[in-house]
């Protein structure tokens, strides 16, 4: 079979869109003003069409949900039920923590966390890539106050971090992202440690920072420091230890930190509007 | 490219975009949505040949760019390289193939452009594009975004040829039958 040949016009088109797309990815990669105002504007003319489009599809989404998780469902309710009867046994305990926990605002100065500044927002869509499952979108952005690395919380805690804020909608990267570090500190004690994501519907994992001597037990629970080059205010829960491992090689020990938050399900989510004292400082620099 | 095939190409790309954003994003088999913005890319190499498939792939990956984490350009690197081979491939092989045939190449090219778009990311050191699910977002991604592959056929189809479409790529040229 004679083979066609091409025209070299048809080549140049291609080497011409591949050098304009390693330009685009080198330049944002580096954070170029312009393309990031260039995408925040490109994103804001498509979202009334997006707005339009979510009435129409959200309902065909939801009955997708609910035919492809009853299963699950029904095994997260027997979970939740099983929790529930562990939650009533350790009631107790609970409530030691709880007030350890209020102690250690008080030592901390932090009393004035529950005045923070807070903006709900709806959770408006999921991931759509199927590389990245750690992301969801909200439907609020600068225009709300909300600002690049701010917490983000949903019943029972932390959960995650905003990402790339545009007008009306930004991004929150969860802290299941194995990528995602955060300065934990575990109630009771002056133990700080890194927590890290460590997947989808994994434990959290705290591998850095808490010597083999400290005194940490299962069931402790784990807040944001609030240290000072922390991005998120301190005493958030995050987590409580499902585990404590001993890392004979570091001496370190290893926690195996179960989630507070709720990740699942999400349809409101809370952004603290809180900005560290370093990054203000910059910004007004 | 026409302008009256440029505004229906922009036309195409933004239903199908906002189809895979509020749409498909939520209807998932296995934890996978379809890239139909590739599909779109492979379908416009098809039907457009070589360099309307790259143009247009570079457009519907840019579109997809604005929407990821991942760097701008990103998508669009790796669409215009696949709307571009297989407008190649479409040059290559013969005009009236069967579906089947296309519809395998095209899938082929969706699990190639899923893999370019990995290999440019970790290229660039961009974090949580290779991981354990990556063969299960190849085989399921693929195979989903299969099913609607004769659809975005028929969409730039009508873009490239206007209402020629007859199930062959390309009307025929009268010069050409003598």
């Amino acid at each position: 079979m004679a083979l066609p040949r091409r025209s070299s016009g048809s080549r140049f088109t291609l080497a011409i869109l591949l050098l304009s797309s390693i330009t685009l990815i080198s330049l944002d990669a580096r954070g170029y003003e312009p393309l990031t105002n260039l995408r925040k504007a490109a994103t804001a003319v498509v979202q009334p069409f997006r707005n339009l489009a979510s009435t129409i599809f959200d309902p065909i989404g939801d009955a997708w949900e609910s035919l492809s998780q009853g299963d699950s469902l029904e095994k997260e309710n027997a979970l939740l039920r099983d929790q529930l009867g562990e939650l009533l046994e350790y009631r107790v305990t609970t409530e030691g923590a709880v007030e350890e926990l209020a102690a250690l605002r008080t030592q901390l100065e932090l009393e004035n966390l529950g005045g923070q500044k807070t903006v709900v927002a709806e959770v408006t869509a999921q991931s759509v890539s199927n590389f990245d499952p750690y992301i969801f979108e909200i439907g609020k952005g600068t225009q709300s106050g909300i600002r690049e690395g701010m917490a983000v919380i949903s019943v029972g805690g932390l959960i995650g971090r905003i990402e790339d804020p545009g007008l009306r909608s930004a991004r929150v990267r969860l802290v299941t992202d194995p990528n995602v570090n955060i300065g934990v500190l575990v109630v009771g004690t002056n133990q700080v440690g890194i927590l890290t994501g460590n997947g989808v519907g994994q434990p959290l994992l705290v591998a850095d920072g808490i010597p083999v001597s400290a005194d940490v037990e299962k069931g402790s629970i784990l807040v944001t420091s609030g240290s000072e080059r922390s991005p998120y205010p301190g005493g958030f829960a995050v987590g409580t230890i499902l585990e404590v491992l001993v890392d004979e090689i570091n001496l370190e020990k290893e926690l195996v930190v179960a989630p507070t938050g709720q990740f699942e399900n999400l349809e409101f989510v809370t952004v603290v509007l809180y900005q560290p004292l370093n990054s203000q400082n910059e910004r007004s620099n | 490219m026409s302008m009256f095939r440029l505004i229906k190409a922009l036309f195409v790309i933004t239903l199908v975009l906002i189809l895979q954003l509020e749409l498909f994003s939520n209807i998932r088999f296995f934890g996978v949505m379809p890239e139909l913005m590739l599909g779109l890319a492979i379908a416009s190499g098809w039907h457009g040949g070589s360099s309307n498939g790259a143009l247009t792939g570079f457009v519907c990956g840019f579109a997809v760019d604005l929407y990821l984490a991942t760097p701008l350009g990103l998508s669009a690197l790796s669409y215009a390289l696949i709307g571009y081979l297989l407008g190649v491939l479409a040059e290559i092989v013969a005009e009236d193939v069967e579906r089947i045939v296309r519809l395998i190449i095209s899938i082929a090219a969706i699990v190639l452009g899923l893999t370019l778009f990995v290999f440019f990311g970790e290229l660039i050191a961009e974090p949580n594009l290779y991981n354990k699910n990556f063969g299960k977002i190849l085989v399921v991604g693929a195979l989903y975004t299969g099913l609607f592959i004769p659809v975005l056929h028929y969409l730039m189809s009508w873009v490239f040829h206007g209402n020629t479409y007859q199930g062959s790529q390309r009307p025929i040229n009268s010069s050409q039958l003598t």
